[in-house]
């Protein structure tokens, strides 16, 4: 197992730089550069555009520019976005990403917990109308088009309700006054889920050792709820609750969105995946054993069934940035991949190739990870 | 007993045909049981007439001047565009004053043609890839499957401007590209590993026991028995590729002439979109009908998937 | 009282094109203790009169008449929740091709205790000590139980199936093919040992299997079925020195004798018949060289012919037939 993860994580690399290569003289090979886009001002003079793009490094020969690249690269030097002059790209990333990371795993997770179950419980009622019409529906909301979604969603909740704002990270009126930065509370934010998270689960091991199941789901529960208590009442004695709630405000949109196309494919995936288990026949020793039907379902199952659906997350996790290009832009969500596309329109490719390396590293080890997972959860797999 | 001395040949196309005519018929009955199948061919077959509609409509009653969806205006009109709809203009006019069902009906055309030549661009090159790399492993395997990780990462949009800036683009040329790039990506790792649960069977060995070299036992035994499923992820193809295209159109970052993710791009340029309920007739009817052509492509798919998948099917 | 009491059992699958007539008024008793082998061709039911013993009938079976008494209670009519408390406990099951029956993702010992807790009220260290001691009585090294399937050989994972299918103590087991997929020796071996234990704890058995020679050395009576339907039934002496079904009499004659005469072997021509239209009358009469006109038009009701010994044929055959053995 070892020798196979180093031998893929060499393979990775030379992909990797590789992936650098290519992408590198792609957007080279883009007519025009950075400046092109003042061509048309008549108040920017020519010598002004060259002397920009001498500053920006762009005057050089392609060639030059790339090895100049590669090698700031591998020292960890992003580079500085055109755009954002003069931002360093590591620094913009480093905002903007936490951003598209909590929609899509906060998305992927409430989207798991709607889909796995439903998926399991439709499959093994399979044939029923209630498998029909929900696999309809799921069919239905993972091909919709997406920014048709994003349009009714917007019509009906912000346009037609009021419910909610029609896009935008937060509403800058009501941050005048604000005592630290919008970049602050939303981490502070994250880290406030990923603390509940955490006591979630050491709730769930602490919790174990109770025998009987209903009292166990009770003390859970009571721990969770102290919690989302605790930390309420947290953001609430700071007083920087209003502002986390307008950055939340804000979030609701888009998430739905997200939530909704993915729960469609996870709910059909994990259909397909239980329907290929059912067959087998450990499920009916089973039942032959005399197991409760819910048992015979969740813990045998659903439990092998489970693996793709699992793969398939950790592989997505590489898909962050596309996934996320439309949402962003539909609801004007900073993230990722709203400046992922922002910067390759305006052929800023610092930023552009910045996004990318993100994404590139995330996706091969989000490769190699799902790979090593299958290993670790079907005993029967061994590399 | 059978009497054994009589015995009639038939001519092997025919005991072909005969066994070609049965299995569809079989399959069919499971395709039809599925009752996803036959709703999305349902409406498939709507938007096939849909598509057929127009040059009857364009030869008839419409006047290709009014009625032309990319160069037609209505000067009756004129003041009142995007007009809502009418009696003559039953789903509205655009900004621009072309007639929006029309633009409808003849975007679909390109759209079937589109997304099926994508996929079956992309299925071909995956299913040969696939099995190549099933069969020999090693060496191969690895440079596909990283070459795989590579192309799954790659940022189309930047490629589509640099393609655009050296040839015009339309329709045909989009297919291509996607479906060439698409076909090198993770449809590849797919069909690999169905052609590895096919080499695997004995008949495999048995054929290479028999003398049959690697190509020959590639092309009749590896690819036939996975034909089935990249017929199947051809249906799924099919959705990707319109979809592809639509956001793309839409975002403004394809430059043809017509479709339906331009359709959604004028409305929203032209700064209708914002205005929602005022002027649906201007993005409901091209986002209801990207969906919907996506939506029954996907569910034929999965009509397919309980003939092939044969774990799947009911008893 | 016996210990399973089945009395003109009828079950059906439906299926797109028709009924299947998979068991048809098929009746026999087991007694506490007492090994019966049900013996006959792939198809011929035997299978399935297992599933309908424990009722894990897929959705398309329905048993359409008959009674399963066991230990006086009919299990027809008993909906699931009570079925499941006989199930392993009343009786257990060695399926088929047991390899496919341990889930690839628990340990083999988990799962041998999860049935175990199912039905007994013992703590974890007391199921694992039950564990070990079956693993031994199966001869298997009791550290094997924290082992994965795929760890397992396929002789091995036949006996951790055997050991699970005893865990909970229970009167009956009903062993479907249990040595098919092994070869001969180790066949041999776990016939005897599943034989053994069977006698020291006083347990019933029903063996399931097409291999007449397998069913001869383990069984006190034994049941041949066709079609679907009992034909004969009778302890294993008289089914070997005296068999009057013309079925059973070609299955006897069919395989050699290792002790001299040296005869032609008969075979039966023909197929079983489709069950989806089975032929009316008794459903041998195509095959069978005795057929009369009542063969071909009435079912041979099944009756006693001795004391034990039960035929289903309008013509039994007292003398063996053309090709009796010795």
């Amino acid at each position: 197992m070892l020798r196979f993860i180093v031998w893929r994580l060499a393979q990775n690399v030379v992909v990797f730089f590789l992936f650098l290569t290519v992408v590198f003289f792609l957007f080279q090979a883009m007519p025009g550069d950075y400046t092109k886009q003042f061509i048309m001002n008549p108040k920017i003079p020519p010598e002004a555009r060259e002397a920009l793009a001498e500053r920006l490094g762009l005057s050089g020969t392609v060639w030059d520019q790339y090895i100049h690249y590669i090698r700031n690269v591998f020292t960890g030097n992003l580079g500085v976005s055109f755009e954002h002059y003069p931002r360093e790209v590591w620094d913009i990333v480093a905002e903007r990403l936490p951003r598209t990371a909590v929609l899509f795993f906060t998305a992927t997770l409430v989207a798991f917990s709607w889909g796995f179950p439903l998926g399991k419980y439709i499959a093994w009622k399979r044939g029923s109308v209630g498998d029909y019409a929900a696999t309809v529906t799921g069919v239905l909301f993972y091909t919709i088009f997406t920014p048709l979604l994003a349009i009714i969603l917007l019509f009906v909740f912000a346009n037609q309700l009021g419910w909610f704002r029609s896009g935008g990270f937060l509403s800058p009126r009501f941050w005048i006054r604000a005592p630290v930065s919008p970049q602050t509370v939303f981490l502070m934010l994250i880290a406030t889920m990923l603390g509940l998270i955490g006591w979630w689960a050491t709730g769930r091991l602490v919790t174990r050792r109770i025998g009987h199941p209903r009292p166990r789901k009770l003390a859970l529960r009571t721990f969770t709820t102290l919690g989302i208590a605790a930390a309420v009442g947290g953001w609430y004695t700071s007083g920087l609750g209003p502002y986390a709630g307008d950055i939340v405000w804000h979030m609701v949109l888009p998430l739905l969105e997200l939530t909704l196309i993915s729960f469609g494919g996870t709910m059909l995936l994990m259909r397909d995946s239980m329907l290929e288990v059912v067959r087998e026949d450990y499920i009916t020793t089973a039942r032959a054993k005399g197991l409760p039907d819910k048992i015979v379902r969740d813990k045998h199952a659903a439990r092998t069934a489970l693996l793709p659906v699992v793969t398939s997350f950790v592989l997505s996790i590489g898909f962050v940035l596309s996934g996320g290009i439309i949402t962003e832009t539909m609801f004007s969500w900073k993230g990722l991949g709203l400046t992922y596309l922002q910067a390759t329109l305006s052929q800023d490719y610092p930023l552009a190739m910045g996004c990318l390396i993100f994404t590139g590293v995330l996706a091969l080890m989000a490769h190699l990870v799902a790979d090593v997972l299958y290993a670790v959860l079907d005993p029967r797999i061994s590399y | 007993m059978t009497d054994r001395t009589t015995y009639k040949f038939e001519p092997l196309w025919k005991i072909r045909l005969r066994l070609f005519v049965r299995s569809f018929r079989k399959n069919w009955g499971l395709f039809w049981e599925s009752r996803i199948g036959p709703l999305g061919l349902f409406i498939i077959l709507g938007f096939v007439l849909f598509m057929a509609a127009h040059p009857i409509l364009m030869s008839t009653v419409w006047d290709p001047r009014v009625y032309d969806p990319i160069m037609g205006f209505d000067p009756k009109l004129v003041g009142q565009h995007p007009a809502p709809p009418s009696w003559a203009h039953p789903l509205g006019t655009d900004p621009i004053g072309r007639d929006i069902l029309s633009q409808l009906m003849w975007s679909t055309r390109s759209e079937f043609a589109l997304g099926i030549t994508s996929a079956v661009i992309t299925v071909t090159i995956g299913t040969l890839i696939g099995s190549i790399c099933a069969y020999f492993g090693g060496l191969i395997d690895m440079f596909f499957m990283r070459l795989a990780d590579l192309v799954m990462l790659f940022p189309f949009i930047a490629l589509l401007i640099v393609m655009q800036s050296i040839i015009p683009m339309d329709l045909l040329k989009l297919a291509l590209i996607m479906g060439g790039l698409g076909g090198f990506g993770s449809i590849t790792i797919v069909l690999k590993s169905q052609a590895l649960t096919v080499k695997v069977k004995p008949y495999i060995e048995a054929a290479k026991v028999a003398g049959g070299g690697s190509f020959h036992i590639i092309r009749n035994h590896i690819i036939p028995n996975i034909l089935p499923i990249s017929f199947l992820y051809m249906m799924f193809n099919v959705t990707s590729a319109i979809f592809s295209e639509a956001a793309l159109s839409f975002f403004g970052l394809l430059d043809i002439r017509m479709s339906w993710g331009i359709m959604l791009n004028t409305a929203q340029d032209a700064g209708y979109l914002g205005a929602f309920g005022y002027y649906w007739w201007l993005w409901a009817p091209p986002g209801a009908a990207i969906t919907l052509l996506c939506f029954a492509f996907y569910l034929v798919g999965r009509g397919l998937d309980e003939i092939v998948n044969p774990r799947l099917r009911k008893r | 009282m016996a210990l399973l009491d089945v009395s003109h059992l009828t079950m059906h699958y439906t299926t797109k094109m028709g009924d299947v007539h998979a068991v048809d008024d098929v009746s026999f008793k087991v007694d506490v203790g007492q090994a019966l082998g049900l013996v006959g061709e792939s198809g011929c039911g035997k299978t399935s009169v297992a599933m309908s013993l424990m009722k894990l009938l897929p959705d398309n079976a329905r048993i359409l008449a008959g009674k399963i008494v066991f230990e006086g209670l009919d299990l027809v009519p008993l909906p699931e929740e009570k079925v499941r408390k006989i199930r392993w406990k009343g009786i257990s099951m060695v399926f088929q091709a047991a390899m496919n029956s341990l889930n690839p993702v628990y340990r083999v010992g988990d799962q041998i205790i999860e049935a175990i807790q199912q039905h007994l009220p013992l703590s974890i260290e007391e199921a694992r000590a039950k564990v070990a001691k079956l693993y031994t009585l199966v001869e298997m090294d009791p550290k094997l139980m924290d082992r994965y399937p795929h760890e397992y050989s396929g002789g091995m994972k036949q006996r951790a199936i055997i050991a699970m299918a005893l865990a909970c103590d229970p009167k009956l087991i009903i062993a479907d093919e249990p040595t098919t997929a092994l070869d001969v020796i180790v066949q041999d071996r776990i016939l005897h040992r599943i034989d053994e234990i069977r006698k020291e704890l006083n347990m019933a058995m029903m063996y399931i299997s097409h291999d007449i020679a397998v069913i001869a050395e383990v069984s006190d009576v034994i049941g041949v079925m066709y079609a679907g339907r009992l034909v004969e039934f009778a302890d294993t002496v008289t089914i070997f020195k005296r068999p009057v079904h013309p079925y059973t009499i070609a299955l006897m004659s069919a395989f050699p004798s290792i002790k001299g005469e040296k005869r032609p072997l008969v075979h039966l021509p023909g197929e079983p018949p489709d069950l989806l239209n089975p032929p009316q009358g008794c459903r041998f009469h195509p095959r069978c060289q005795y057929a009369t006109t009542i063969c071909r038009e009435q079912v041979p009701p099944y009756q006693e012919l001795e004391s034990g010994h039960y035929v289903a044929c309008w013509n039994p055959q007292r003398e063996g037939g053309a090709n009796a053995r010795a």
